[in-house]
């Protein structure tokens, strides 16, 4: 089942995104935790076993398959391909959790897949906004993620994430080294982002062997705050209006 | 860490004891880290495959602190409380409380990258006199306004003092804007004061933007 992936990464990460999945926010009904897998690994299709239990198969390069219930406690997932293993990895689970499981290039060595999870926080997202996580898995040293051309995320080295919030819109989102402007390792690449979610976006690949993608999980949270106010109204008395003094600006 | 900050977040609002008042109407009012570790596995079956323990994701050291200003501090030095305030009937309701102001609650944190954190309080009441905001009748572009939450705390420099009619606050300028540059927007009331018509006539409207990044 193995086969090279090498096609140009730009077509990839246009297809990726435009079949990006969308989650539910977690009922963790059987389990008490849940858990998604993230296959980061180029050219190859990959199976996934949750304490010895095959829950998905075939899972092909950049997609998100989940969630699936899990018990809190220490699991471990196996990664497989073709019936041969290529790894297996353990982590401890908190009860009412939900993390996404990434099996991806590690920085450094060619040959050897690394896992990293994350988790998912889940909480309620400012109305008309979006959580946005950036997280490096790919197979790149540090680098700077840059946002509609500035550097949002600085300095994010592989296994590691960044977090902010940011409005519902389109955005144009490159890789670069940290602290330079070029060479671009990926894109630049339009990332349109889901309001009312959490959406992560894991940097997959190798730029040398031009694998370079994007896998896009966007997990439904609940919305916080009110709407836009259409009138603030702060004085009853008048008495400001008595200290009236010369140049002010509030009674210029 | 973020979602510990968060949860307190939660918890502030809802204790958080908001009275309404208007410019004239009073109306009622409202009211861990990622588990980390790794574990060391124990693989009890027969397995020809090792197993490893997995990497648990780590925030980048570059991670962006972003509050909910607790407290605001105006040039000069005076301070005032900073609670949660919601929007309801369209109008957004800051504390009675005079010697507070209220952050809207659907407004950018302190740190966000993009929209306006909005604060809003009285210039003056009926009952209480003058508000903690009637300090903003002196205040100038140039001047260095605080706000802080627990050990965090972001400054902005007031870069426009401007006094806006008050039904043009929603619809012209960016005062409440959340998809733009990251700003401080410090609101109050101000313009020709008239008892009969509900008080002022305008809101003022303090813009101030980002010395650095939140601390």
């Amino acid at each position: 089942m193995t086969k090279r992936w090498s096609r140009p990464a730009l077509l990839g990460i246009a297809a990726v995104l435009s079949m990006a999945g969308l989650s539910a926010a977690p009922s963790y009904a059987a389990g008490d935790a849940e858990v998604y897998v993230v296959q980061g690994l180029p050219g190859r299709t990959v199976d996934v076993a949750v304490d010895g239990h095959t829950v998905a198969k075939g899972i092909k390069t950049a997609a998100v398959v989940g969630p699936f219930d899990i018990s809190s406690g220490k699991r471990t997932v196996t990664f497989s391909d073709d019936g041969k293993v290529l790894l297996r990895s353990s982590f401890s689970v908190k009860p009412k959790s939900s993390w996404d499981v990434v099996v991806h290039l590690p920085a450094e060595t060619k040959t050897k897949p690394a896992v990293t999870v994350f988790r998912n926080d889940l909480s309620d997202v400012p109305r008309g906004k979006a959580s946005l996580t950036v997280a490096h898995t790919a197979q790149v040293p540090a680098a700077d993620i840059r946002v509609d051309d500035k550097v949002l995320f600085a300095d994010v080295a592989n296994g590691q994430s960044l977090n902010l919030v940011v409005p519902v819109r389109t955005y144009k989102v490159a890789i670069v080294p940290t602290g330079k402007a070029a060479p671009v390792l990926l894109g630049p690449v339009d990332l349109t982002v889901t309001g009312g979610a959490l959406n992560r976006v894991y940097a997959i690949g190798d730029p040398e062997e031009k694998t370079m993608n994007v896998a896009l999980h966007v997990i439904r949270t609940g919305s916080s705050g009110s709407d836009q106010p259409d009138r603030v109204d702060t004085g009853t008395g008048g008495q400001a209006a008595g200290l009236r003094q010369l140049g002010s600006a509030l009674w210029r | 860490m973020l979602l510990t900050r968060r949860r307190a977040l939660v918890a502030a609002i809802g204790v958080g004891a908001l009275g309404l008042v208007g410019c004239g109407q009073p109306s009622p009012g409202p009211g861990a880290a990622p588990s980390a570790g790794g574990a060391r596995a124990a693989s009890a079956s027969p397995s020809p495959d090792p197993v490893e323990d997995a990497r648990v994701g780590a925030p980048a050291p570059s991670t962006r602190v972003r509050f909910v200003p607790t407290s605001v501090t105006l040039p000069g030095g005076a301070s005032a409380p900073v609670r949660p305030a919601r929007t309801v009937d369209g109008e957004l309701v800051v504390p009675e409380e005079v010697a507070h102001v209220g952050w809207w609650d659907g407004s950018a944190e302190a740190g966000d990258p993009f929209g306006s954190t909005v604060i809003a309080g009285h210039v003056d009441s009926a009952s209480e006199g003058l508000g903690f905001f009637a300090h903003l009748r002196t205040i100038a572009r140039g001047d260095v306004v605080t706000v802080r939450a627990g050990r965090h705390s972001a400054r902005y420099r007031v870069h426009a003092v401007r006094t806006v009619a008050k039904q043009a606050l929603a619809t012209s300028g960016s005062a409440l804007q959340q998809d733009g540059d990251h700003q401080l927007v410090l609101i109050t009331c101000g313009g020709g004061y008239r008892a009969d018509r509900g008080g002022y006539d305008s809101n003022v409207v303090v813009t101030a933007r980002p010395l650095g990044p939140a601390r």
